[in-house]
């Protein structure tokens, strides 16, 4: 039985604590991963958040520059000289030396005012190159014109041509790192036309994205639309394929924040697109939050724990105070059950166990009076039964027995003394046979019977009787030597008392489930006043005179409820009923 | 009534015992904090290849969450100043040592006394004498040997006379390089390997020396293979000084802006570049992987690019010959 039903414990207060243990701990969890998704949420939005702010001014401050250098672009390109150096046919008169020479001086001025500038170069399709270096010393690659700028700038068509981030692949024993931007003049293949290019130093976009700070672990990279690297803090790692970068997917993917999984690492990438086409991208680890997250699950789970333990103190408190009561009512039963009905319960309080202890002190009470009737009563039987006996075995009625056997047997009347003797043989031994309990009718007729066979002998010439009880109750039961009173009364204050020959009758009939017994004499009767007095007697407790109706009806009372007894109806002159009701019993 | 109080008191008490002891082994700023420490042969900033493997180191440092704490010496050849250094970092307990061995067996007792006091010990570039790293990570001289011996004997004949200069004299990767060179030209079929082999000592002066006297011995000379980079600058200054028209190829090791000058100006036909910030990045991560009780490899290879004119500057090897943005 226990065995499948785990949760059943041995008293309330492991139940109570048990189960507000579980609820608190349940409670606790719950909050405790509410509280700490909740601020996870939160840390991760403003991460996020921030992210794409500092990236969003990476992409308007990389775009700034672009868009400088453009309009450094156009504005050299607005020089009307340029067209001249271009168209020039002799690269070595003194006119073109004039021109070089102003037109260097303007390049120069404008490199000077601008730090992210590494370089102005034009490279005319007359050959002629014009910079912003005084002397300047060409690497030994005689034709420019085959250089990526170049040659994406013709095709480009007077369009802006931005380059990937490269190293500078003009002066001799220089290796800049520069964003080539170049821009065709003029029409291909016609005089004064040419490329102009500025070199944007790639300084001013490394120290850009190196400043940024994502996290500790989290950096800023940019792609072209080809998808080289512009700037990666790690390029060397991605060349070296110790590292590498969904560039495909980047390259595919509008503006947004997106995450990827990779080598179990989760990162985020911010991609911000400018107008070159060029994708900022900033790329966070969500784990690295984890450090504020570490924290933040470390603090709940401490204040978790910290929670449950004075949650769980209070509830095994609270159970205990709530079972004390409870405890104390049990022990106190188990006094009860070895029979101290002494035992008295103090209350305190005034809620549902203070009501309890009320009730069970009641309880007791009612017991312990209950218990104490019970005793009373039996001793009260067992008086009555004696004098029962008593009364039966009355000497006198023994003395004038055997008195009218001696005289019978004088006068020789044999037949008679006969009849009397075994009449009261027969009244002994029914009387001494089991002292106690209920007899069937039929035996407390047989008894009376026998006990008027002996009176009628004796009072021959006072009266006839005659027995008339229903048969069908002959199997009832009733208490012993109920009848013997009555009739030794009716015989001894009524028909005794009168001249004339009286009758005495003995009837018994069923009557609402009640059984009637009636002895019923046509002798002297009793004034209203003497039936008062007589029944008046009947109802007091014994003692005393008259002992046959108040012992039989005392005793009925006891045996049956007080609603059972004897009813006495008398009129002087015309005879006395008494009416014995008992229940019916079989 | 009072035991259950007592009992109470007892949980809290040992729950706040737990917290507390959880609180201390969790503690963030007792082990986390301690950096790696970074022992490059040489701190001189103007050495290029310590530069950018000091670059990789900050790199993988950044990317893994650690401190790094750089210390060294001015000079490569102070090898008891690498000592003493070593010496005093085991004091301090940092939470791994990723160094250059600047001698391959003098570097073994204070490597041992290391390991012993539990600190992860990883090499980089150069290793000690048994390997009593958790893990070398370099580039295979070998095999970065064979690579040059094979650019060498591209376009050669069979005759060629090749000469070798190496560096210091009984340095591993010296050797290394030197056997890699000779066995790559062997297999491809070139007979007139010179057997001497030359040392600069990895000074740039000597080697200008050494390749002028040689060149002035044997002016039949077709091949000159520089184990490192001073020794193939100052060969490469000789060549250039003291022949105008046919000049001998030269294959050179590592890459500096001399380097590349003389490869653009056609005095050196090939390098053969190691990759100093992989390897430095891989030291770190190798030496984080130990901390936190992973498997590691006992070898990692790190590679090397033979690098010519023509392919100088394809974006991969741009940012190998020039790693730094500023210049």
């Amino acid at each position: 039985m226990r065995s499948w039903q785990p949760f059943r414990f041995k008293s309330i207060h492991t139940s109570i604590a048990i189960a507000f243990s579980c609820l608190i701990l349940a409670m606790t969890a719950l909050l405790t991963y509410n509280s700490y998704r909740l601020s996870e949420e939160a840390v991760t939005d403003n991460a996020e958040t921030y992210t794409e702010q500092l990236i969003d001014q990476v992409n308007a401050n990389v775009q700034t520059y672009l868009d400088n250098m453009v309009s450094i672009s156009s504005l050299v390109m607005s020089n009307s000289e340029l067209e001249k150096a271009a168209a020039l046919r002799d690269l070595h008169s003194p006119e073109a030396f004039v021109l070089e020479e102003g037109i260097g001086k303007f390049f120069r001025s404008v490199v000077r005012s601008r730090e992210d500038i590494a370089t102005i170069l034009f490279a005319g399709a007359n050959g002629n190159v014009l910079s912003d270096r005084e002397q300047p010393e060409y690497k030994p690659v005689d034709d420019l014109t085959r250089q990526d700028w170049y040659r994406n700038a013709v095709e480009a068509q007077g369009k802006v041509v931005i380059s990937s981030s490269h190293v500078q692949y003009l002066y001799l024993r220089e290796y800049r790192w520069v964003v080539s931007i170049s821009r065709q003049l003029g029409e291909p293949g016609k005089p004064g036309s040419g490329v102009l290019m500025v070199d944007l130093n790639l300084n001013v976009i490394n120290n850009l994205c190196k400043q940024i700070e994502l996290g500790n672990r989290g950096y800023v990279f940019i792609l072209d639309p080809a998808g080289d690297l512009i700037y990666h803090p790690q390029q060397q790692l991605l060349y070296s394929r110790l590292k590498s970068e969904a560039i495909p997917t980047l390259l595919a993917t509008k503006d947004s924040s997106i995450p990827i999984q990779e080598n179990g690492d989760r990162k985020i990438y911010t991609i911000r697109t400018n107008e070159f086409g060029w994708k900022v991208i900033g790329v966070t680890y969500p784990d690295e939050l984890v450090g504020n997250k570490r924290e933040i699950r470390t603090t709940s789970v401490l204040a978790g724990i910290l929670f449950l333990i004075v949650a769980l103190s209070i509830s095994i408190f609270l159970s205990f105070r709530l079972t004390k009561p409870i405890k104390r009512l049990e022990s106190l039963m188990k006094k009860v059950e070895k029979g101290d009905f002494n035992t008295r319960v103090e209350v305190e309080s005034t809620d549902e166990i203070g009501k309890l202890s009320r009730s069970f002190n009641l309880m007791i009470g009612k017991i312990k009076d209950l218990m104490g009737q019970i005793v009373e009563e039996q001793e009260m039987k067992r008086i009555s039964e004696l004098k029962a006996m008593q009364a039966q075995i009355h000497p006198h009625f023994l003395y004038n027995t055997l008195d009218s056997i001696i005289w019978m047997a004088e006068m020789g009347k044999m037949e008679e003394v006969v009849k009397m003797t075994s009449a009261l043989a027969k009244l002994f031994r029914s009387s001494i046979s089991k002292g106690d309990g209920l007899v069937p009718i039929e035996v407390e007729l047989e008894h009376i019977r026998n006990y008027l066979t002996i009176q009628n002998i004796r009072y021959k010439n006072k009266f006839t009787y005659v027995i008339d009880v229903d048969p069908s109750l002959y199997d009832c039961k009733t208490l012993k030597i109920v009848l013997q009173p009555l009739v030794e009364n009716a015989i001894y204050h009524g028909l005794k008392q009168q001249a004339v020959i009286g009758h005495l009758s003995i009837t018994g009939r069923r009557e609402n489930g009640t059984i009637v017994l009636q002895v019923i004499d046509d002798g002297v009767g009793m004034s209203e006043e003497q039936v008062h007095a007589l029944t008046d007697r009947l109802r007091q407790s014994e003692g005393g005179k008259g002992v046959g109706l108040q012992n039989v009806n005392h005793r009925i009372g006891l045996y049956f409820g007080d609603c059972y007894g004897l009813e006495i109806r008398s009129e002087p002159e015309e005879g006395t009923s008494v009416t014995l009701r008992i229940p019916e019993i079989r | 009534m009072r035991k259950i109080i007592i009992g109470c008191v007892a949980a809290v008490v040992l729950a706040s015992g737990i917290g507390a002891l959880y609180a201390f082994v969790s503690n963030p700023w007792t082990e986390k904090d301690k950096p790696i420490l970074f022992v490059p042969k040489t701190v001189d900033g103007r050495i290029d290849f310590w530069q950018v493997l000091g670059q990789g180191v900050h790199m993988a440092a950044k990317e893994f969450g650690e401190q790094v704490q750089t210390v060294g010496t001015v000079a490569e050849s102070d090898i008891s100043g690498q000592i003493a250094l070593l010496e005093k970092a085991i004091e301090e307990r940092p939470k791994a040592i990723v160094m250059a061995a600047s001698d391959y067996n003098q570097l073994v007792p204070v490597a041992r006394k290391i390991r012993s006091a539990g600190i992860p010990l990883i090499t980089v570039d150069s290793g000690l004498n048994g390997g009593i790293s958790a893990s070398f990570i370099a580039t295979d001289n070998y095999k970065a040997g064979k690579q040059a011996g094979q650019s060498m004997a591209q376009g050669l004949d069979e005759s060629a006379r090749i000469a070798i200069v190496s560096f210091v004299k009984g340095s591993t990767p010296a050797m290394e390089r030197e056997r890699g060179v000779r066995d790559q030209l062997k297999e491809s079929g070139m007979e007139s390997v010179l057997e001497e082999t030359y040392y600069s000592d990895a000074s740039e002066s000597k080697a200008y020396e050494i390749v002028k006297q040689l060149l002035r011995d044997k002016p039949d000379l077709d091949g000159i293979v520089c184990l490192n980079e001073p020794t193939t600058v100052g060969a490469a200054k000789a060549v250039k000084e003291l022949l105008a028209g046919e000049r001998p190829k030269m294959v050179g090791f590592d890459s500096s802006t001399d380097e590349i000058a003389f490869l653009e100006e056609d005095i050196i036909q090939a390098i053969v570049v190691q990759k100093p910030f992989n390897m430095g990045y891989l030291a770190v991560r190798v030496a984080v992987d130990v901390t936190k009780g992973r498997e590691v490899e006992t070898l990692i290879d790190t590679g090397s690019e033979v690098i010519t004119k023509m392919n100088m500057y394809t974006k991969e090897n741009q940012k190998l010959l020039f790693p730094f943005e500023g210049q």
